[in-house]
């Protein structure tokens, strides 16, 4: 248990360094896409609710509760995606 | 197998983050995080189909679909509005799963602490997105700091109070839930428009924060891994936004700059122009640069750009961009306006990469953009822009500001620039402004 504690924090600070220092140098151009984009991802949370849902037990409320998680998680990721395709379309045209 | 599901997906998560960083492969990134996200929804499903009802498929659907639907109606000027409405889905979909996990009693003690925070983190990014919304689509003006000073100094003791009545857990949990979504709405409504950029972008951080702490709650790694991805990437952005502005996060977090005329006389009346005067100016020019500001985008002008740009060019007349980090109400807004109109990004410069150009620029035009250009924020230790990076127009040879009247940009001061001796006023609606000076060419 603590040994894969440790190790899931390791992960998750590698993940961040990387991010960090993959994004460190974006031109501004490239601000909004990448923005959009990430925001996409953070739907990755889309997970979590697919994993909890089997197990939400009786309780209608949190049935509900997982369920708007559901349905935000995937309009944030599909809504995302689509809209970041149509600003990074705009950027293609030019080349 | 899902193991490698999964590797490959982190993997490709990285890699689209990657190619995010250059316009010539920016939109392969788009289609590889799609697939990632596609093998790490795939894997949670562990081929095992039949576990859900119809309920879950129909949710996935409809709101799959929805999301296409909006994203395709939507138009380019109301990117950040957007933007920041997928981002609070995102965070309200972390903190939703969070509450629902700490509502089960089997939760170990240090899965707990960590649910609490996705569910603060989560709610507060939903709510101040929701307001972030409002106040970009000018439904809500800016709240007096006041309230969200108050509601700072209750925090502490609103906190310690439901502790006292830990036989009722769930009331806990509810409680923490309304106090993260009122300080959710209070921080963001203190906040004024111009510094939306900011905003956006630090609540895009804190969903993935959220996201990232919700893979601790379900022991999923790749939903650490892309949510510590998308915190750190949003941090830069934050960071970026600014220091173009010389402040601190903090310090923009405060709320209350800017909304309120603090000066706005001058010593002597602005020189006045004409459309006809400008497409003169212009044509006797050999080098132009246009600097865009959210005023471009309010009225819609990026055609009337592109139009003027074409008009110079075949005049053989060099026409660049240049663009401040915190132009508009989004990291990149103004870019993004021009891609749109497809001016090549070539053509569009950074603060750094043009500030020393201006002074060998014949003539600037000025397009609804203010503090940005005010060259106070070099010269007057007392302005509140004091320090702030500007683009130095007021060193080119010739400045034409588009502007609807001399009215105080955000911070709320007065412009010398507007009275220099090398600049003149063209007194019009950004759009209107610039079709009048196409139409005067046809004429020179």
């Amino acid at each position: 248990m603590e040994a894969t504690f440790l190790l899931t924090l390791l992960i998750t600070f590698l993940a961040s360094f990387i991010g960090y220092e993959l994004i460190s140098k974006i031109p501004q151009t490239l601000h909004t896409p990448l923005m959009s984009g990430s925001n996409a991802i953070s739907g990755i949370t889309l997970i979590a609710a697919i994993l909890i849902y089997p197990e939400v037990g009786e309780s209608q409320l949190l049935k509900i509760i997982v369920l708007i998680a559901i349905a935000f998680a995937t309009l944030n990721i599909v809504g995302g995606f689509s809209v970041t395709g149509r600003i990074l379309e705009m950027f293609k045209k030019n080349d | 197998m899902i193991e490698i599901i999964l590797l490959v997906s982190s993997v490709l998560f990285i890699f689209a983050l990657k190619l995010f960083g250059r316009p010539s492969t920016a939109h392969r990134a788009n289609t590889f995080a799609m697939l990632a996200m596609a093998l790490a929804v795939f894997s949670a499903f562990n081929f095992d189909f039949s576990k859900y009802d119809p309920a879950f498929y129909i949710t996935i659907v409809v709101s799959g679909l929805l999301g296409v639907l909006i994203s395709k109606r939507v138009q380019m000027t109301q990117m950040p509005e957007l933007v920041g409405l997928f981002n609070g889905f995102g965070g309200g979909a972390s903190g939703a799963i969070a509450y629902v996990e700490l509502s089960k009693s089997t939760l170990p003690l240090s899965d707990y602490f960590v649910a609490i925070f996705s569910m603060v983190i989560g709610v507060f990014t939903f709510s101040g997105s929701i307001i972030a919304v409002l106040k970009l689509r000018g439904k809500l003006n800016n709240v007096n700091t006041t309230i969200a000073n108050i509601f700072s100094a209750f925090l502490p003791p609103l906190i310690l109070l439901p502790s006292i009545w830990d036989d009722m857990e769930i009331l806990t949990l509810e409680y923490f839930m309304l106090l993260s979504l009122i300080a959710g709405v209070i921080r963001v409504a203190v906040i004024g428009g111009a510094d939306m950029p900011v905003v956006i972008a630090f609540l895009n951080s804190l969903s993935g924060i959220a996201a990232m702490s919700a893979g601790f709650i379900v022991n999923s790694i790749i939903l650490i891994v892309a949510g510590a991805l998308v915190g750190a990437s949003g941090i830069i952005l934050t960071l970026l936004m600014c220091a173009a502005m010389n402040r601190t996060l903090l310090d923009v977090l405060k709320g209350g700059f800017g909304g309120t005329t603090l000066n706005n006389e001058y010593e002597k009346d602005p020189i006045s122009t004409s459309p006809e005067d400008v497409a003169i100016q212009l044509s006797y020019a050999e080098s132009v640069v246009i600097v865009p500001g959210y005023g471009m985008a309010v009225a819609q002008a990026q055609a009337a750009v592109k139009e003027l740009t074409n008009t110079l060019k075949d005049k053989n007349i060099e026409v660049k961009f240049a663009i401040h980090p915190v132009a508009g109400r989004m990291p990149g807004h103004m870019n993004v306006l021009l891609a749109e109109v497809d001016i090549d990004y070539e053509d569009m410069f950074t603060l750094e990469d043009i500030n020393s150009e201006f002074s060998s620029t014949d003539v600037v035009i000025v397009l609804g953009a203010n503090d940005v250009v005010n060259p106070l924020a070099r010269t007057d230790e007392d302005s509140p822009i004091y320090g702030m990076p500007i683009l130095d127009v007021d060193l080119a040879k010739q400045v034409i500001v588009i502007k609807r009247s001399m009215s105080p940009g955000y911070a709320g001061i007065a412009n010398p620039l507007f009275i220099n001796d090398n600049a003149k006023m063209l007194f019009a609606d950004a759009k209107e402004g610039l079709e009048n000076i196409i139409k005067s060419f046809e004429l020179v």
